[in-house]
């Protein structure tokens, strides 16, 4: 008896119907969470990872570099990492930076169309079950790029030119199974003094 | 008196020669990584598969345990998260983890109940009965969930499928204290002597006073509960219920059942034979994953699996 009255108490609990669709209703502030998300997380979250270093790491061991270093929500063969780089600008296009990186290769800077759940995924600092749906889920994707696309990289953008030697970290997708362009999708960009 | 040991370890023998056989043509087989996965991929089915050890124990058949996981699994789900609404008293019942897995577990038992109900009472033979279940479990699914997954429903509840603890799966170790509290009901009680007399001879139990309905009753209905076990491990797994879970499950069951030497007819197996059936089918699966083989040949691979170990079995007792 006594078993049974304890595992009630602990089982459920009653609420008045309205009560409970008023808390339910309190809307969350996506904007406000994206930009804390922003300032407090991914701009003090020093976890991104060297590009040159990454990618010999994936080419030495790709599971053990996936692992360590990417985020993946699910199972597949793809993950976000978070990574750091620097290069001089070689073309700019519509928005895109093509930075040439000191070992000689080409790297992309996407700064126009930031968009999907790159940046959230990459940086690691979101959960799946923290938001009750996945719609809530992918609202955070969409506030944490308007953050970037309209309040951070608009300071730097216009003031890069053709020649500019820039450091930044950004998100970026890579799969184990086939060599996806590198392609980043930018959360800061430093211009180094001349 | 050789022969005797072989005969009752052909299973096990089966299990290591299979491994034996993976573990050569894949290296990702023996690795710590794959071997908890597989073992927490079989507990479901483990747990579903002792519960059907009863029921094919007593000559009877469940085919209702995959629909019925499905069920316990969205309401399990839609009570931890939506809870239950009385528009009319104005009242929202909100429930925790554990009232939730309570819940599960209640209507997995009086699905199972109903089921040994119709078997006793109007003498419907239980493959008929049960598959009136599946489809009746399988209905109320789409009907209660509208076809829609359930998701996200916390870190807390998600511990129990993807949990660890003393560095072992919370599910393999669900599984284990499942499988112990069976080999104990069916070796050391009266309840487990009965099942194995109704299966050995349902005449002989009655006319010795053996209340045959009861221990039908009893038996379904902890089978119900078993694969509400399953469908509490399988939705938290995934942190999600979806409605199409656990379909030909009770085939799986079965298989390991048969596997593991118990006979259809009824009155010889064992609990611990089904456990080694189940992970037979878990490592075979885990297996033809490994060595990319073809989702439609896994199937036939596992068909045939099934009619050798049927084979032996029968060829063993001639």
């Amino acid at each position: 008896m006594i078993l049974i009255a304890f595992l009630g108490y602990n089982s459920v609990y009653f609420q008045k119907l309205s009560t409970h669709k008023n808390q339910k209703n309190v809307t969350f502030d996506f904007n406000l969470f994206a930009d804390s998300l922003y300032f407090k997380g991914i701009l003090t979250n020093t976890k991104a990872i060297d590009l040159n270093e990454l990618l010999v790491q994936i080419k030495e061991n790709s599971d053990s570099a996936f692992k360590t270093h990417g985020n993946r929500l699910g199972i597949g063969n793809s993950a976000f990492f978070m990574v750091k780089s620097q290069g001089k600008v070689s073309k700019i296009d519509n928005g895109q930076l093509t930075i040439a990186a000191l070992n000689g290769s080409f790297i992309n800077l996407e700064t126009k169309y930031i968009f999907g759940n790159a940046i959230r995924d990459a940086s690691g600092l979101v959960k799946l079950t923290d938001f009750k749906t996945n719609a809530d889920f992918n609202k955070v994707s969409e506030a944490l790029n308007t953050v970037i696309r309209e309040k951070v990289l608009p300071k730097n953008i216009s003031k890069i030119k053709i020649g500019d030697e820039i450091s930044f970290t950004g998100a970026l997708k890579l799969s184990k199974k086939e060599v996806l362009g590198l392609v980043i999708l930018p959360v800061f960009i430093t211009l180094k003094e001349k | 008196m050789n022969k005797e040991i072989l005969k009752k370890s052909q299973s096990l023998i089966a299990l290591f020669l299979l491994c034996l056989v993976i573990t050569l043509l894949s290296d990702k087989f023996l690795t710590g990584a794959n071997l908890w996965n597989v073992l927490r991929q079989i507990s479901v089915n483990v747990c579903i598969s002792v519960g059907m050890t009863l029921v094919v124990l007593m000559a009877g058949i469940d085919l209702s345990v995959g629909s019925v996981l499905a069920f316990t699994s969205v309401i399990c789900a839609g009570f931890l998260k939506n809870g239950i609404t009385i528009e009319s008293l104005d009242l929202f019942v909100g429930f925790t983890v554990l009232g939730a897995v309570l819940a599960a577990l209640i209507i997995g038992f009086l699905l199972g109940l109903f089921n040994g109900w119709a078997i006793t009472t109007f003498a419907i033979p239980p493959f008929v009965a049960t598959l009136a279940m599946l489809t009746i479990a399988r209905g109320a699914t789409m009907l209660y969930s509208e076809g829609i997954p359930i998701s996200n429903l916390g870190s807390s509840f998600e511990y129990i499928g993807s949990g660890w603890f003393l560095g072992i799966p919370v599910p393999v170790w669900i599984s284990i204290i499942v499988v112990l509290l069976m080999v104990f009901i069916t070796k050391k009680t009266t309840f487990g002597r009965y099942i194995y007399a109704i299966g050995g001879n349902e005449k002989a139990a009655y006319l010795s006073g053996i209340n045959i309905n009861r221990i039908k009753l009893m038996v379904y209905s902890l089978a119900g509960m078993m694969a509400a076990i399953g469908g509490i491990l399988v939705t938290s797994r995934l942190n999600s219920a979806q409605p199409n879970a656990g379909t030909s499950y009770e085939l799986d069951s079965i298989a390991a059942v048969v596997i593991g030497g118990t006979s259809l007819s009824g009155g010889v197996g064992s609990v611990t034979g089904t456990v080694i059936g189940a992970v037979i089918i878990g490592v075979l699966n885990n297996g033809l994953v490994l060595l990319n083989v073809s989702p439609f040949w896994q199937q036939v691979v596992k068909g045939l699996v099934i009619l050798l170990a049927v084979i032996i079995d029968r060829k063993s007792k001639k």
